[in-house]
């Protein structure tokens, strides 16, 4: 019944791509590959696909050295602070913003969407991203936290 | 607090005992996968990818046992049918639970079997021990395909699931919960690619199942675990074939209270007390079925629901039936003031038939699918039934006390000697269609100690209010806010005292006349409300059982 309420349908997607990004990026620590590779890239045997040449800046940063996993975990790791929501920050008036939101997930599809464990982290995020889109576009708004909320006894 | 979530979810006897074995059999299974996999000398190509493959082919293992078991719970005329022989070894009106313990466990060993084959895929790319890619196993293999659309349409359907989704939008949980059947196809089909197998190529011919068994080593899981989604979709057939044997609505009538009473014709809808039903409107929707309870007895000559304008769907039926929210507030507002209480029949206002002869409304066409079952069935089985009904949650008792009353004329009452009826509830005016009922069940007990009515009302009164009864209740025959005879408490009830004095009075004899104090009697509880309420009043039946006296406890759910 009644009618749905994008932003808190948008959130639990958005946790389950988040951990799934952390997840994804903790692997891509140890398996390192860029997702487009295989664009140009030539089959070696055994060693797998090469990329090509001008694919070097994305080697460099997703297998020389994995800048993009750890990125994409600690993106994850935010998101997962500010969604779940972590105490501390339902204080802060950004912590309510959707818009926020929308940004960060729409950074997290692109850090995913470069190496080969994070492609559903990227696409779950983009569906994430888009229910937030469209709960802006409906001028959904999250309501502020009532101050005694979860302090049993004290209220 | 007392005890914590954990300790709760976990820890509680049957619980402990169910998660033993539910968790057992799932690691179990991992392990014999896994091993399976290890000791294979004809998988000996796959296993040099080492653990990922033995992780992947035991959590898959597990998962098909999960894809198995997730549907059982769901298969409601056959739980219907088998729940009342198999009571005591599982609570089968618990099905939501289990299916979303199974659930629970698919979501977890899917996160390990897709991790071991992201590890896996990479490794067949790196040592090329097959030539493909990656990516082409990923995105271009039956296995890869269906792996990763099952997992898309589960995010859908576990986000949707989510208790909080489903209160604030039932329909987008029932639509997308659908898509179950595309993630049964994906599951059955899972294995199609023959990834597992001790061949070069994939061994695949031309006649069904399209791979060869000779070759193609998985588990052929499916060929078990498919009867569960076959049954499944036989009984959506069936469910589909029965709502549509002739139904029709003879009656609407409008209780006061805003309530309206739906009574349906339907010869082949046979039902026991208690018990709920799916009703469908298809002018309003054909796909939606919306549960209600039955609030007439077996006994009555039709089918009728009580149902309540509080969502998009009740209001709209409401709307149809030309009483839409404004025409029963204005009721409502009519009643509550009493206008009818001069007259000689105690009653708070009378309900209105909605008549299409008199005005221009014409009744809907209306599809009933049930009945579905309800702990409440067995009622008969005990000497005391304790009838515990909190706000809404008394609708089931209407059939229940309906019941009783037909059996009790006909003497047929089995080992039942006495019913408490409890009801527990905010606030008046939400008395009124249930008064109405009450007050025939009162009217025709000849035995006074047979049935005896408890009402609750836990709302804060004012002082105006407080006064107002005072000064009503004293001598009246009647209590001022329920025109029963038996009075109205206010506040909580306690179950500790309630459960303490009737054991006691069990104890001494005085309870049932006659009884026979070696005799065990039983006391069943029937509650329908909010959890909190539930596990209170289950505590004090637990607490207070003893050698004499045993309290059982049942609750219903919606």
């Amino acid at each position: 019944m009644g009618k749905l309420v994008w932003h808190s349908y948008a959130r639990f997607v958005s946790i389950t791509a988040s951990v799934y990004a952390v997840w994804a990026g903790f692997f891509g620590l140890f398996y390192r590959k860029f997702f487009w590779d295989f664009v140009g890239g030539t089959l070696r045997d055994p060693g797998g696909i090469q990329a090509p040449a001008s694919a070097a800046p994305f080697i460099a940063i997703i297998v020389k050295v994995p800048v993009v996993q750890i990125a994409s975990m600690i993106l994850g790791m935010i998101m997962l602070v500010v969604e779940y929501p972590l105490p501390q920050i339902k204080e802060f008036a950004i912590y309510r913003s959707l818009a926020m939101r929308v940004v960060f997930l729409l950074i997290q599809v692109i850090l995913n969407i470069l190496y080969y464990q994070g492609t559903n982290a990227a696409i779950w995020s983009l569906i994430a991203a888009m229910c937030y889109t469209r709960a802006v576009m409906l001028g959904e708004e999250m309501k502020e936290a009532q101050e005694n909320r979860g302090k049993g006894g004290i209220a | 607090m007392g005890e914590n979530w954990f300790q709760r979810e976990f820890m509680a006897p049957r619980r402990l005992a169910f998660n033993v074995f539910f968790y057992g059999l799932h690691v179990g299974l991992f392990a014999y996968g896994w091993y399976s996999q290890y000791s294979n000398v004809r998988l000996a190509g796959l296993n040099s990818l080492l653990w990922s493959v033995w992780i992947s082919r035991g959590a898959g293992l597990v998962l098909a046992l999960d894809g198995g078991l997730i549907l059982l719970p769901m298969l409601r005329n056959i739980i219907r049918i088998i729940r009342p022989k198999l009571t005591w070894l599982f609570p089968a009106d618990e099905n939501i639970w289990f299916h979303r313990q199974v659930a629970y466990s698919m979501a977890f060993w899917s996160m390990v079997h897709t991790t071991a084959h992201y590890v896996n895929f990479i490794n067949v790319e790196r040592t090329q021990i097959r030539k493909q890619t990656a990516l082409q196993i990923h995105y271009a293999q039956p296995g890869g395909i269906t792996g990763h659309f099952m997992l898309l349409i589960m995010v859908v359907m576990y986000s949707t699931a989510h208790a909080k989704i489903r209160k604030e939008c039932f329909e987008a949980f029932w639509y997308t919960h659908h898509l179950a059947f595309f993630f049964m196809l994906g599951l059955y089909t899972h294995a199609t690619g023959c990834f597992v197998r001790d061949s070069v190529e994939p061994d695949l011919i031309s006649t069904f199942p399209f791979y060869s068994t000779e070759h193609c080593l998985g588990y052929l899981s499916w060929r078990f675990i498919i009867w569960p989604g076959i049954i499944y979709f036989g009984e959506r057939v069936w469910r589909e074939i029965r709502a549509r044997r002739a139904t029709r609505l003879s009656k609407v009538l409008i209780h006061p209270s805003g309530a309206m009473e739906l009574r349906i014709v339907k010869p082949s809808f046979k039902y026991v007390a208690g018990q709920w039903l799916f009703l469908q409107v298809p002018e309003l929707s054909s796909l939606q079925w919306h549960p209600f309870t039955i609030t007439s007895a077996p006994e009555d000559p039709y089918v009728s629901v009580h149902i309540r304008q509080v969502g998009d769907f009740t209001n709209a039926l409401g709307e149809r039936l030309g009483v839409g929210p404004s025409v029963v507030a204005a009721m409502t507002k009519a009643a509550s003031k009493g206008y009818e209480k001069d007259s000689k029949d105690i009653s708070r206002g009378n309900f209105v038939e909605v008549d299409p002869a008199m005005s221009s409304i014409t009744l809907p066409q209306i599809r009933i699918d049930g009945p579905y079952g309800a702990p409440a069935e067995d009622v008969f089985d005990n000497e005391v039934a304790v009838l515990i009904g909190a706000g809404i949650g008394v609708t089931p008792f209407a059939s229940i006390l309906k019941h009783i009353w037909y059996r009790q004329k006909k003497g047929k009452l089995g080992s039942l000697r006495r019913v408490e009826f409890f009801w527990v509830c905010r606030d008046a005016p939400s008395f009124g269609w249930f008064q109405s009922l009450l007050s025939e069940v009162e009217a025709a007990q000849a035995d006074p100690n047979f049935l005896r009515i408890n009402i609750y009302l836990t709302q804060k009164i004012n002082e105006d209010m407080l006064w107002n009864i005072a000064v009503n209740d004293a001598g009246a025959d009647y209590d001022p806010l329920t025109l029963l005879r038996s009075r109205t408490m206010f506040g909580r009830p306690d179950w500790n005292s309630i459960y303490t004095r009737m054991r006691e009075a069990i104890e001494t004899g005085q309870y049932i006349p006659g009884s026979n104090s070696q005799l065990k009697t039983k006391v069943g509880t029937y509650f329908c409300g909010p959890s909190v309420l539930a596990k209170a009043i289950k505590e004090a039946t637990v607490a207070h059982s003893n050698s004499n006296v045993e309290f059982s406890f049942a609750k219903e759910h919606f």
